[in-house]
């Protein structure tokens, strides 16, 4: 079987900025500080109103192919992570395609998953290559969950950031280069939970449908056009079944904990991942946190923590290091990856 | 000691953990810090550390972080 690698990662904020100071000014009972200690969070990035998915993934690719590593006639298959999609049909990858001037005998296709995504787009392209499928994949995250989110819903406004992140993997490793090779994955699914994280209208079941905005004794504004959590519901999964997940992948791929040199996960909120960091027993400085200046991009967040622990050298030649996603579905997933 | 100790864990669920003082007769909605998070996090805990399950609706019977102990107590008995 070919091995896989990540090659390189770049990626892609909006222009526009919502920080700390914007959301405490309109919902005075939070100050700037507590949201920032609860969090981790000082700002998101914001796509403008005519900016979708599709755009954003263009950006983040041509940076890549900007980059001068990879050549977008060698890209011989892309993939693109999305819940944001530009259209029901057809699916944006083969929008994509086109816009970035890849060549027409490649494949391409969409796969809708929220902060699991990245994980299983690994495990897809691991796959594609392993099997001789493809050889060089263009692998996009992107998500535009601001335009999902209520303007008074001030929970998912203070979490969520729109990103989108481009990963080139490859079956190809030179002597001396920064890659890693993807190991083995650890899955779990619980679709029990799916009414936890939810966007009920604007599907095929309820296509039309404008509803109520309702206001619960806490103040939460909820309206079922709009995105939906039960962040009890999520923090409890989280809690729970991540480091069980966590033990499994380290497990699957016949290491220790103490073997991980280190750990990087579905950047939620600061608050969860130190939760997950305490019950798992992984020591602070082997446990990335990375979303000051970005918040919880879903599916994109672990590319750009990647990214940044490689371009801030904590990452050594040799390095395992943990990825796991983890989320609406529910759906989670682990990987090690070796550099 | 059960309950200095029981204090600790609880202390080390808020985000300023070091910095607020806590006793058993402390109203711990009236800390500043305290939200509904801390609160699934302090039931996470109580698994944990003392192996029971502590429904939400417990918690919300309870005011000081000694009505806590004494559910805690009277489960692990």
């Amino acid at each position: 079987m070919k091995k896989a690698y990540i090659k390189s990662i770049q990626y892609y904020l909006p222009e526009a900025v919502l920080d700390n100071e914007v959301i405490s000014k309109a919902h005075p009972e939070w100050s700037i500080e507590k949201i920032a200690a609860k969090t981790g969070i000082y700002k998101r990035h914001i796509a403008a109103e005519d900016e979708f998915s599709s755009d954003m993934a263009v950006k983040a690719a041509e940076k890549l192919f900007a980059s001068e590593q990879v050549n977008r006639e060698d890209i011989d298959f892309v993939i693109l992570c999305t819940q944001s999609p530009d259209y029901f049909l057809p699916t944006t990858a083969c929008l994509l395609q086109d816009r970035l001037q890849l060549r027409k005998n490649i494949g391409a296709f969409d796969f809708n998953l929220g902060c699991s995504g990245f994980i299983y787009g690994l495990g897809i392209c691991k796959g594609l290559i392993a099997t001789g499928q493809a050889s060089n994949i263009l692998f996009i995250t992107a998500e535009t969950y601001s335009k999902f989110i209520h303007q008074e819903d001030k929970s998912n406004k203070t979490l969520f950031g729109d990103a989108a992140a481009a990963t080139w993997i490859s079956a190809d490793k030179s002597e001396g280069e920064v890659a890693a090779e993807i190991f083995d994955f650890s899955y779990s699914t619980d679709g029990n939970g799916a009414g936890y994280l939810m966007v009920k209208n604007g599907g095929v079941r309820n296509r039309y449908s404008q509803s109520e905005t309702k206001e619960d004794e806490n103040g939460y504004v909820s309206n079922d056009d709009y995105l939906f959590m039960d962040g009890k519901a999520i923090f409890n999964f989280t809690a729970f079944q991540v480091p069980q997940l966590i033990k499994d992948t380290v497990a699957k791929n016949e290491l220790t904990i103490d073997e991980i040199d280190l750990f990087i996960l579905h950047q939620a909120n600061e608050f969860m991942l130190q939760t997950i960091r305490k019950r798992t027993r992984i020591p602070e400085d082997k446990f990335l946190i990375h979303l000051r200046d970005c918040g919880n991009t879903v599916s994109s967040t672990i590319p750009i923590a990647l990214y940044h622990a490689i371009n801030d050298h904590k990452i050594k030649a040799g390095n395992k290091v943990l990825l796991s996603g983890f989320g609406v579905g529910l759906s989670a997933g682990g990987v090690v990856i070796q550099y | 000691m059960y309950e200095d100790k029981f204090i600790e864990n609880f202390k080390s669920q808020f985000i300023d953990g070091d910095t607020i003082a806590v006793d058993a007769s402390t109203d711990f909605r009236q800390i500043e810090s305290w939200d509904s998070l801390t609160g699934m996090a302090v039931l996470v805990m109580i698994k944990d550390e003392y192996g029971i399950d502590m429904s939400d609706t417990d918690l919300k019977k309870c005011k000081t972080v000694g009505d806590i102990i004494d559910y805690v107590s009277a489960k692990s008995n």
